[in-house]
């Protein structure tokens, strides 16, 4: 991914800039904490970006800044191609954003909180409310309390408010809190949906299987730092290959691995070994595994290769993170 | 959930030219943006049944008391209204009660989306929060206003349409309305009660016996009446001629101070009560909004108000402190009791009554330039505080 230089664009100039989102150095502090530590991040248009992180790692700060909702310290930032928070009102005129868990006015009816917000978006957001309201499935119960609703129909009803102002980038800060498995796969698919529709969401959430599901690319945030960011794909070639291998006498295989070359780290877990081989590792590496294993006189049952997983990379990258500091 | 294709607009609709025509940079609220906050406010329940309760409820109840006991007891209770009603009820209830109660619905306004979560979403929105803070100035005032004009009306009808059919001048029952010349003609139809309950200011000769044995503070001895000031004496057996034209000059002294005696509130009168009210109100709400936003919670905004109204501005329009007469005047309780209409009651309790003036006649001077400055800085200058912890405040 490369940089743009927006800092002297006009709206209309940038307006078709590359990024949905794009921050240079941005810094938050609170007092001697750092919950923003000179982020650079980049979000193309156009897919879903998952923006992952452990708790407390300041995923919500910097959604916060982006939105305005505070200020940021130092750094610069750009949502749509235009300048925040000098062209703040243009860029969120296209923006809709769950921040934390989606609270409303409990004494008012879930269509009286759109109301209320269509109020402060341009004139057309009056007339989206009953789609939105029938896209996230709780159109039958807009004119119940919102009192009276469940997490699940205040999350739905927080992607309705995002839905009036007919958003190009929808920033969802963990969607999937209090929804049941429906709810969460009904959550996944609009989100594909809204995708589908050339939108970009970006989506917050410590929930690796359904950033994994969800996103395009993401982007791994921790201790206020993005320590990776790009596609999945991308991301998880670089990640280390286990191989899974049931065979007989494994203490013995384990020996005869460790007098070759292949640099692999090896441990015994019955019925046979896992071997987590660098990244990078070519299959003729798994091959020569097998012949070491044959030509000393091991039955090898199964050997198998483990795909590598969002969560186990996040894992690795947060630990080796962790274990150099 | 149902999947429904996508919006009626497409998601790459040119984001410039729509937000360059909702204008949501500008500091002007809009008109759907009033009435939401004001449908916001409205549809708080408990709020507005306390609002109403307050500012109808209690003199209405007061006034449907007063009308049921003088129904069924009308010797042992008087009308249930009156200018004397009218005056207690203004000034006693409706003037400190609807501040409170504007207040109230104040702290509300400038606080409850943000302790209700709602803050982030208006501000996601990108419209200013400057315009987002104005609103609710309409919307809370098209509320209150209209509460504290219902109250009011409600208070006028009763004291009008039930006072008192005599005029009480003096504890005599005297006609109302009379010209001078009818007042004194009527006072020598009536010399007994006008020598003996009258005020008079010069000596007075008359042979009418006042009071029972014991006698009056103007009996004096062998049923000759002496009045007047202490010295004056009078060995003169007035004849009932004399006795008439004594009363006829007790009527003209006293002409002056009957006129301004009504049995109910004029029309003039209710009118510019009416708009003091409001007035009081609206300081109220203003100022009770800024406080919220500032505090960014209701409860201790509301006790703060109370606390202002109830005690400070009472203990501040009673003492009278050399070194803090500025700070006195800077309190903008007394500020609007200043403007209160003559002819109504000590705002700040122990009565006053007809007569005009003696309200404000209690309270540190201060000119009528001065107490409007002081409200005008008091309504600016919480906006202003409001406005700016709104548009400065974490979301």
């Amino acid at each position: 991914m490369t940089s743009t230089s927006f800092a002297e664009a006009s709206p209309n100039q940038s307006f078709e800039n590359q990024w949905a989102v794009e921050t240079h150095g941005l810094t938050k502090r609170f007092g001697e904490n750092v919950a923003v530590n000179g982020v650079e991040l980049l979000v193309p248009r156009g897919c879903a970006f998952g923006y992952l992180g452990p708790n407390g790692a300041g995923k919500t700060t910097l959604i916060r800044v982006l939105l305005g909702l505070t200020h940021a310290d130092s750094g610069t930032m750009s949502l749509l191609g235009f300048p925040v928070p000098k062209h703040r009102a243009a860029a969120l005129a296209r923006v809709g954003a769950i921040v934390d868990e989606p609270r409303f006015h409990g004494h008012l009816t879930g269509r009286q909180n759109l109301q209320l917000l269509a109020a402060a978006r341009e004139p057309a957001a009056r007339d989206r409310i009953g789609p939105a309201l029938e896209r996230v499935g709780i159109l039958h119960r807009a004119d119940d309390r919102v009192s009276k609703y469940s997490m699940g129909m205040r999350q739905r009803l927080g992607v309705a408010a995002c839905l009036i102002g007919d958003p190009q980038l929808l920033v969802l800060d963990e969607p999937m809190n209090g929804l049941d498995p429906a709810g969460m796969h009904e959550m996944r698919d609009m989100i594909l949906s809204l995708v589908a529709e050339g939108r970009t969401v970006v989506l917050s959430s410590h929930l690796l299987d359904e950033v994994e599901r969800t996103c395009d690319a993401v982007a791994i945030v921790d201790r206020g730092k993005i320590i990776r960011q790009g596609p999945i794909s991308e991301l998880l070639a670089g990640a280390t290959v286990v191989l899974q291998v049931d065979c007989s006498e494994p203490h013995r295989a384990r020996a005869l691995l460790e007098a070759t070359t292949i640099g692999a780290a090896i441990e015994v877990s019955p019925p046979g070994l896992g071997i987590t081989l660098p990244a990078g590792t070519g299959r003729e590496v798994v091959a020569e595994i097998n012949r070491v294993l044959v030509e000393g006189a091991i039955s090898v049952y199964r050997l198998q290769e483990i795909q590598a997983s969002l969560e186990s990379w996040f894992l690795s990258v947060t630990s080796r993170l962790g274990a150099s500091e | 959930m149902p999947d429904l294709g996508p919006l009626p607009s497409p998601a790459r609709a040119a984001a410039p030219r729509h937000a360059s025509r909702d204008q949501r940079g500008s500091w002007i609220p809009t008109g759907g943006m009033i009435a939401t906050r004001f449908m916001e406010l409205r549809k708080r329940r408990g709020l507005m049944v306390a609002l109403i309760l307050v500012t109808i409820g209690i003199p209405a109840v007061f006034l449907l008391i007063r009308l049921l006991l003088h129904a069924f007891a009308p010797h042992s209770y008087g009308p249930a209204g009156g200018y004397d009603i009218y005056t207690g009820l203004v000034a006693g209830v409706l003037y400190v009660f609807g501040f409170i109660v504007a207040a109230t619905l104040g702290c509300t306004a400038g606080s409850i989306d943000l302790s209700e979560g709602m803050f982030r979403h208006l501000v996601v929105t990108g419209r200013s929060r400057l315009a987002l803070y104005l609103a609710r100035i309409p919307a809370g005032l098209a509320i209150i206003v209209p509460l504290v004009a219902i109250g009011f009306t409600v208070v006028c009808a009763v004291c009008v349409f039930a006072a008192p059919t005599q005029l009480n001048y003096q504890g005599v029952h005297v006609p109302t309305g009379l010209s001078r010349t009818g007042f004194e003609s009527w006072a020598a139809d009536h010399p007994d009660p006008v020598i003996c309950d009258f005020p008079y200011n010069g000596p007075i000769t008359a042979n009418e016996p006042c009071g029972g044995p014991g006698g009056g503070p103007g009996e004096g001895p062998g049923g000759v009446i002496v009045k007047g000031p202490p010295g004056t004496s009078v060995s003169v057996q007035p004849t009932p001629a004399m006795t008439r034209a004594q009363a006829v000059r007790i009527a003209r002294q006293d002409y002056s101070d009957y006129a301004r005696t009504f049995l109910y509130p004029s029309t003039s009168l209710m009118i510019r009560t009416g708009l003091w009210l409001e007035l009081e109100a609206i300081v109220g709400f203003i100022v009770g909004l800024g406080l919220g936003s500032l505090l960014g919670q209701r409860t201790v905004g509301v006790i703060m108000m109370i606390v202002l109204e109830i005690i400070l501005t009472p203990i501040l329009s009673r003492a009278h402190i050399p070194h803090l007469v500025n700070l006195q005047r800077a309190v903008v309780g007394l500020a609007v009791a200043h403007l209160e209409p003559s002819g109504l009651g000590f705002v700040f309790g122990g009565g006053g009554g007809p007569g005009g003036g003696q309200g404000t006649s209690r309270l540190v001077p201060e000119t009528t330039t001065v107490a409007v400055c002081i409200i005008v800085a008091w309504l600016v200058g919480w906006t202003v505080l409001g406005a700016w912890r709104m548009m400065t405040r974490d979301a």
